[in-house]
């Protein structure tokens, strides 16, 4: 953690001289230096349907000059049924870039219903491999379960946030793996916080924020309003310190900030502005540290509800996912419930301007936005872009029994995998017509698709010290 | 403890019959007979095991927490937990889940 006691030249000096291990020495080399993404990673789902199978990584073929474009292209199946994965992330990437002898080789896929973890090997890219398990029994013993987020941390480490304890009830902590992606321990202490969902650290500032969704046995089984009203739900952030693991400071959103689910730090190291997503208010806020060292949070974004025919009471946008472009330029939030993906123009963060938006499948998207392909149920959900930020990809399923209660459609056909083609200079995006990834099409049956990740680093993993 | 014969019976009219041993749960002797049934995290806190019961009586080896009190009292159990005292009839597969919970909006 020395480079994040020295910020600025110390550790700018060491990164470009003694570059080694993973990852890319600055968030600018990231796009300058990698090449096009040619396979993806992607969750497939079977918890919670009467399909006799589960839960698989899937291997997209992203190339579009290969002969299987759009397709999947290898599973690796789970030991398991029931596992719901969810989120899952490298063993390794920017943040740990000078640890020598290290790879970005690892995914760490954890099932968020059985608390059980997988390691998978992608050494060979096109077919990778399971190479290890970490049994529920093994979690619960620290009094955790539900994994969420993974991201690697300096020194080879591993971190996952945990949403509940071994119960299914608050409060959640964070659970810490060592590089031989053994059990350390508990990362924080138990009690610094009730509920727990993403969290992203900053090391430069020495500082982590996390957020909150619910207790496991509160949102586990689907989304009752009774237990929003009972609030069950979080609204608040909290703000670490990164070294000390302990709680700052934690904001409440308040009533517009209700379900403040994914968080991202703009790339850049020496910022301390970033975003996070409130779900059930349909906003998005912009955060950052201000001159006194207080954090502040700010809603920016206000996704209006929409009248729907048949709906008692007005649609309301669901922002579920949003990432920030490798050059901290853009921002990309996925309005599930309505069917939209939007791009905002985020160089004055504190403003951020709708650039361009594409409608697809959702409550008001166009059920064939692909003319002769298959429908598209659900709205634009995980998102995953290039480090150029020139491809931005989406799956459309977003939890199994939420899905259930919105998009019924999508246990009984799968979800399918999207494209847009992003044009940065101008600020537009537009679908790419000569890709449908359609996970109803698998050999066990329809699947749900969730999180998306490529070998070499993505705009929602990577991490400057 | 006896055995027990467990019916299951799905929405869209297949039925299976299976033996419990003493202690075991629903989906334990599902999965020794090879009758597969959904499930999520075994510990009765998710709700994926979901199904209702027609006939019988069961006990929850530990609390059925997924389940608010209006489930319970409509007679849904968690099949990861749920230990028969009776020959039992459950009405079982995925969507038994989703009547727990609908679309708060629509």
């Amino acid at each position: 953690m020395s480079d994040a006691d020295n910020p600025a030249t110390d550790a700018h000096e060491h990164h470009h001289h003694h570059h080694e291990g993973p990852g890319y020495v600055t968030p600018q080399a990231a796009i300058e230096e990698s090449e096009p993404e040619e396979v993806a990673y992607v969750i497939g789902l079977y918890v919670g349907t009467d399909v006799d199978a589960p839960d698989f990584l899937g291997v997209v073929d992203v190339d579009p000059d290969s002969s299987t474009y759009g397709e999947v292209i290898d599973r690796v199946e789970m030991p398991n049924r029931g596992d719901e994965l969810h989120h899952f992330g490298w063993n390794a990437c920017s943040s740990s870039c000078h640890v020598e002898g290290l790879e970005r080789q690892h995914l760490i896929v954890p099932g968020q219903r059985s608390s059980r973890l997988h390691v998978v090997d992608t050494k060979d890219r096109r077919n990778p491999e399971l190479v290890k398990v970490i049994e529920p029994e093994e979690v619960f013993e620290h009094d955790l379960s539900a994994p969420h987020t993974v991201h690697c941390i300096p020194d080879g480490k591993i971190l996952i946030s945990m949403l509940g304890d071994r119960d299914g009830e608050l409060p959640g902590g964070f659970l810490e793996l060592n590089d031989d992606f053994e059990v350390e321990g508990r990362w924080d202490a138990p009690g610094e916080i009730e509920m727990n969902y993403d969290y992203w650290y900053q090391p430069r500032h020495n500082v982590m924020i996390s957020t909150e969704w619910a207790a496991p046995k509160t949102y586990y089984p689907g989304f009752d309003l009774e237990d929003v009203e009972a609030g069950k739900y979080g609204r608040k952030l909290h703000v670490w310190d990164w070294e000390n693991r302990t709680v700052e400071q934690t904001i409440d959103l308040g009533e517009e900030g209700m379900i403040p689910l994914e968080v991202r730090f703009l790339h850049s190291p020496v910022s301390t502005h970033g975003f996070v997503g409130a779900a059930l208010s349909s906003n998005v806020f912009h955060f950052h540290r201000e001159d006194g060292g207080e954090w502040r949070a700010d809603k920016v974004i206000d996704v209006e509800p929409r009248e729907h025919d048949g709906w008692d009471m007005p649609v309301p946008g669901l922002v579920t996912d949003l990432l920030v472009s490798m050059d901290d330029r853009y921002l990309f939030f996925s309005n599930w419930l309505h069917g939209d993906v939007r791009m905002y123009d985020v160089s004055d963060p504190a403003n951020p301007r709708l650039a361009d938006r594409i409608w697809a499948g959702g409550h008001f998207g166009p059920r064939h936005p692909i003319e002769g392909e298959r429908a598209v149920h659900g709205g634009p959900q995980m998102l995953q872009l290039s480090l150029d930020g020139e491809r931005l990809y989406w799956t459309t399923s977003l939890y199994s029994t939420w899905d259930e209660q919105f998009y019924p459609e999508e246990g009984e056909e799968g979800s399918v995998m999207l494209k847009a083609d992003v044009n940065p200079r101008k600020g537009t995006m537009e679908l790419d017509r000569d890709f449908l990834v359609d996970f109803g099409d698998m050999p066990a049956g329809p699947a749900r698709a969730h999180e998306i990740r490529w070998p070499d680093g993505d705009c929602t993993s990577d991490v400057w010290l | 403890m006896e055995t027990y014969r467990i019916t299951l019976e799905w929405n869209d009219g297949r039925t299976e019959s299976i033996k419990s041993e003493p202690d075991e749960t629903v989906i334990e002797a599902a999965e020794r007979a090879g009758v597969a049934l959904p499930f999520g995290c075994l510990t009765g806190a998710c709700a994926t095991c979901t199904a209702r019961l027609l006939d019988g009586r069961i006990e929850h080896r530990r609390e059925p927490r997924a389940l608010k009190p209006r489930h319970r009292e409509d007679g849904y159990v968690l099949a990861c937990v749920a230990e028969p005292r009776s020959d039992c009839r459950l009405r079982v597969g995925s969507d038994v889940h989703g009547e727990l919970v609908s679309n708060p909006w629509r």
